[in-house]
């Protein structure tokens, strides 16, 4: 019994990491309807920039965010602007298409800039851990942890007590109506796509002190993101949080009583198999049957 | 011959491409022949018509249905994997067994698309990552079978080193054939066109009568097949094959850029995009060294080809004949004289009784359906008799076109009952639907864009028949059926037109047709008379009264009172999602219940 209660803790700390790093994901599509499937690359990319910025300076990852988080953020604004900008009226095929390859170029330019090896951050708290009763807390899932929902927290206040966020939100639920009310699309979905790319600053420096990674991590990634969303129903910011906290358990819960190697295969299942059952995941509304 | 436009044979002249293809076929059979040293081209060229299996059979999937896929690899490794081992296991060459891979990988499809095609655009694609990285961790995680992260070794070829790799080189160079006699034999089919249908337009195909979730496994099916034998004989070239290298999401990216290169859904395109990709990316390998670049390449070319290319040469260049040609051509117009003859003509083929007034033949009851909080239909009741046209009227959004849907099955209906000839059909798919009988027309009209009027107007079938997937797609009493649909109409001389070329009113026309080549008892039309000129709507009346004189019943949705008043009875009328009145047209002038829904009730007096 200890044992499992040890698990879900550990569990839920990675489903608090895994909440932030899905939430841009699930913004954007929200808004835009696009998923972003560069948006692990935007992660391990993220985390590559951390490690590189603690090897030279020593700085804390978590408080490499500062810097990694505006960097994503403008990254992301421009690749909207310089790709998907144009992609508007295309199917949305072909959008996923035009993402993949931009993680395949992100993936391969990791490795031809700097070796493509494993690496991880290691801060002088990362093998300590709090002890609370039987239980034990490892320190960077802790900080980790309170680093994301601060940050989702955040998010949050952003979306609903600023205008923009109001504009975002307005956008999801209802685009031409937003866009009769004032609210332009397209600076909308560029600020949009830019706060979900940030939200991978945020979630990668937090990555690289907690796994080893290496530019092909991305699959892992993106597969545990669209995991999440898909669970939780795509678009849906409190879908997600509940999709990472229940899929960050499932995953430590497989990795404890079956083994590490299948651990990500859970993700893969979920993917399919609510898909299939529940389209709408668990708070998504289905896209309505338009048919006109 | 006479370059007459066939739209969806992308080429000008089906026959000057073919013999571009024999004598490419030609030389490619004799160039190890000619040059037996040259090892290191005939290498490339063998990894070239790899490539181009997986183009031409991802092609059928991705191009003709309209489901783009990122696991086309994982076919390749089902193929692989199921060879190597049972040619381990069983001690027999992996040539013989290359068919099983092939069976191997149609049952995965079929087991993977009863699932998977159930999602559409954004779901199918991450599924289809998914599966394939699922596979590539079950071949790392079931060491015992597959070896795991060290692999498998597979038997070295037993023939004499004069034949050098010649029987790879020429089994993989009839694959491709092979996989290319398919595609080209599947867009001929009615199958092909069905496919096409359902890529278009899934819905209106599956309401036309295309039994969509048989088509589109079958095409997934015969995707696969292919690429599983062409696993089997790569496995054997390899003689050594790993989960990474096997279920390669490279290999699906190399093959989504060929195909987009050359042309989706074209029948060459897949063929010519190979041969453009594979040198580009042997080229890399040679230049730039490291698996790195080659992301990056592959990448950058997928990015750019999805911003600037998405239609890939062939259609760009087929559109730019095409447009020389056109310069020449003269307008067409609507046969209206055709349609003002009003000679019942048209002798529908399916024999029935005569129509029984009093029997309902669709009958409605209760019927609910809600979009979250807004009740669209709200326990209507309602009843259409055999044999009449029945007027269904109601400001806008009453519920006209959500009970259209409803009785289609193009929407799923939260409560109610809907029957027709007697018979339930609310649990129906809506192919079955349409196989009873039941067809429709749109308020916007929904013509499959890409094809020509004819194949529109063929495109509907009355039933599922498996001989009727390899009959062509143009072909016999359904396509003499469709000519005389489409003169009925005063479309004939369109035939050949492309659909999404034609006015507003034509379309109207064309759907028409398509609707009666179901052989249907009864048609649902939404605003036949909106939206199109003045003179055709009369037209459009007199052709209903022919219609209904044949013994086919109507139920019209209109807004303009006189068409509806002139043409209609009875004459239902909706208010706020339910029933409001029912009667003759001159009883209904008069309804005070529905004058009021319509030009807003009156002030409430105070006592």
């Amino acid at each position: 019994m200890e044992q499992l209660g040890q698990i879900i803790i550990l569990g839920l700390l990675l489903g608090g990491v895994y909440a932030l790093m899905a939430s841009g994901l699930t913004l954007i599509f929200g808004v835009m309807h696009i998923i972003n499937v560069a948006q692990g690359a935007f992660l391990v990319l993220a985390a590559l920039i951390t490690w590189e910025l603690w090897k030279t300076t020593g700085i804390d990852p978590l408080v490499t965010m500062i810097v990694t988080a505006p960097l994503m953020f403008v990254g992301g604004y421009v690749v909207y602007k310089l790709l998907l900008e144009r992609l508007r009226d295309s199917s949305p095929s072909m959008t996923v298409l035009l993402t993949f390859g931009l993680a395949l170029v992100i993936e391969g330019g990791m490795g031809v800039v700097t070796r493509n090896v494993f690496r991880s951050v290691t801060p002088s708290y990362f093998n300590s851990s709090y002890n609370i009763g039987p239980f034990f807390l490892p320190k960077p899932q802790v900080y980790g942890c309170l680093a994301a929902v601060a940050v989702l927290g955040l998010l949050y206040f952003a979306l609903t007590r600023t205008w923009m966020g109001r504009a975002i939100r307005a956008s999801s639920q209802n685009l031409d109506a937003a866009q009769l009310v004032g609210v332009s699309a397209t600076s909308v979905a560029a600020l949009t796509f830019a706060l979900g790319a940030s939200t991978t600053g945020v979630g990668g420096s937090i990555l690289s002190v907690l796994f080893a990674f290496f530019p092909a991590s991305h699959y892992v990634w993106i597969s545990r993101l669209l995991g999440i969303i898909v669970l939780g129903g795509m678009g849906s910011l409190p879908g997600a949080v509940v999709g990472a906290l229940l899929l960050g358990i499932a995953e430590t819960v497989t990795a404890s009583y079956i083994s590490l190697r299948w651990a990500t295969v859970v993700f893969y299942l979920v993917i399919m198999v609510v898909l299939l059952v529940r389209p709408q995941g668990l708070f998504g509304t289905r896209l309505r049957e338009d048919v006109t | 011959m006479t370059a007459r436009f066939l739209p969806s044979r992308i080429l000008p002249s089906q026959h000057r491409s073919v013999a571009a293809a024999v004598v490419a076929l030609a030389a490619l059979i004799a160039f190890p022949l000619v040059a037996p040293d040259d090892i290191y081209r005939q290498n490339v060229i063998f990894q070239t018509f790899l490539l181009a299996v997986g183009a031409i059979s991802w092609n059928v999937v991705s191009g003709y249905t309209g489901y783009v896929s990122l696991g086309q690899s994982a076919f390749l490794g089902v193929g692989a994997y199921t060879v190597a081992i049972l040619s381990l296991e069983w001690g027999v060459s992996p040539f013989l067994l290359s068919p099983l891979g092939g069976i191997a990988a149609a049952l995965v499809a079929l087991v993977v698309g009863f699932i998977v095609m159930r999602s559409r655009g954004h779901a199918f694609v991450i599924i289809t990552i998914a599966l394939l990285l699922l596979f590539q961790t079950i071949a790392l995680n079931l060491g015992s079978l597959t070896g795991g992260s060290n692999g498998l070794t597979l038997p070295l070829p037993q023939w004499s080193a004069d034949f050098q790799n010649f029987p790879f080189y020429y089994s993989m160079l009839g694959l491709v054939v092979l996989a290319q006699i398919m595609s080209m034999w599947i867009r001929r089919t009615k199958f092909g066109t069905g496919l096409v249908a359902i890529r278009e337009d899934e819905a209106k195909a599956a309401a036309v009568g295309i039994h969509v979730v048989r088509y589109k496994v079958l095409s997934f099916m015969a995707s696969a097949v292919v690429m599983g034998v062409a696993g089997g004989v790569y496995a054997y070239y390899l003689t050594f094959i790993d989960p990474r290298g096997m279920f390669d999401i490279l290999v699906s990216v190399g093959i989504v850029l060929a195909v987009l290169i050359g042309g989706k859904g074209t029948l060459w395109g897949p063929v010519l995009g190979a041969f453009i990709v594979q040198p580009l990316n042997e080229a890399t390998n040679v230049y730039a060294q490291g698996s790195q670049t080659r992301l990056v390449f592959f990448g950058g070319m997928l990015v750019l080809v999805v911003l600037f290319m998405p239609d890939g040469i062939l259609p760009t260049v087929s559109r730019l004949l095409e447009r020389r040609r056109r310069a020449h051509k003269s307008v067409l117009s609507i046969d209206q004289e055709r349609i003002a003859q009003r000679k019942p003509a048209l002798a529908l083929s399916a024999e029935r009784a005569a129509p029984n007034p009093q029997q309902p033949l669709l009958e409605v009851r209760d019927l609910t359906k809600h979009f979250s909080g807004l009740k669209a239909v709200d326990n209507c009741s309602l009843a259409v008799r055999e044999g009449t046209v029945t007027g269904l009227i109601g400001p806008n959004g009453s519920g006209k076109t959500t009970i259209f849907n409803l009785v289609t099955g193009m929407m799923r209906a939260d409560g109610g009952e809907i029957k027709f000839a007697g018979e339930r059909i609310d649990e129906l798919h809506p192919w079955e639907r349409a196989h009873r009988g039941l067809s429709r027309t749109y308020q916007i009209t929904r013509l499959f864009k890409q094809m020509s009027v004819l194949e529109n107007v063929v495109a509907p079938l009355p039933e599922f028949r498996w001989s009727h997937l390899r009959a062509g797609g143009i072909s016999g009493a359904e396509a003499d059926k469709a000519k005389e649909l489409l003169d009925f109409v005063g479309m004939a001389k369109f035939a050949q037109e492309r659909a999404d070329r034609l006015s507003f009113g034509q379309q109207k026309l064309v759907e028409l047709a398509q609707a009666l080549m179901l052989d249907p008892r009864l048609i649902l039309l939404d605003e036949p008379a909106g939206g199109i000129n003045p003179s055709l709507i009369e037209s459009m009346a007199d052709l209903i009264r022919d219609l209904k004189a044949q013994g086919v019943t109507f139920l019209v949705v209109e807004h303009n009172m006189p068409f509806v008043l002139g043409l209609c009875d009875p004459v239902t009328v909706l208010a706020r999602g339910s029933k409001l009145a029912e009667g003759r047209p001159d009883e209904i002038r008069k309804d005070q219940a529905v004058l009021d829904a319509y030009l807003g009730e009156p002030e409430p007096v105070p006592q």
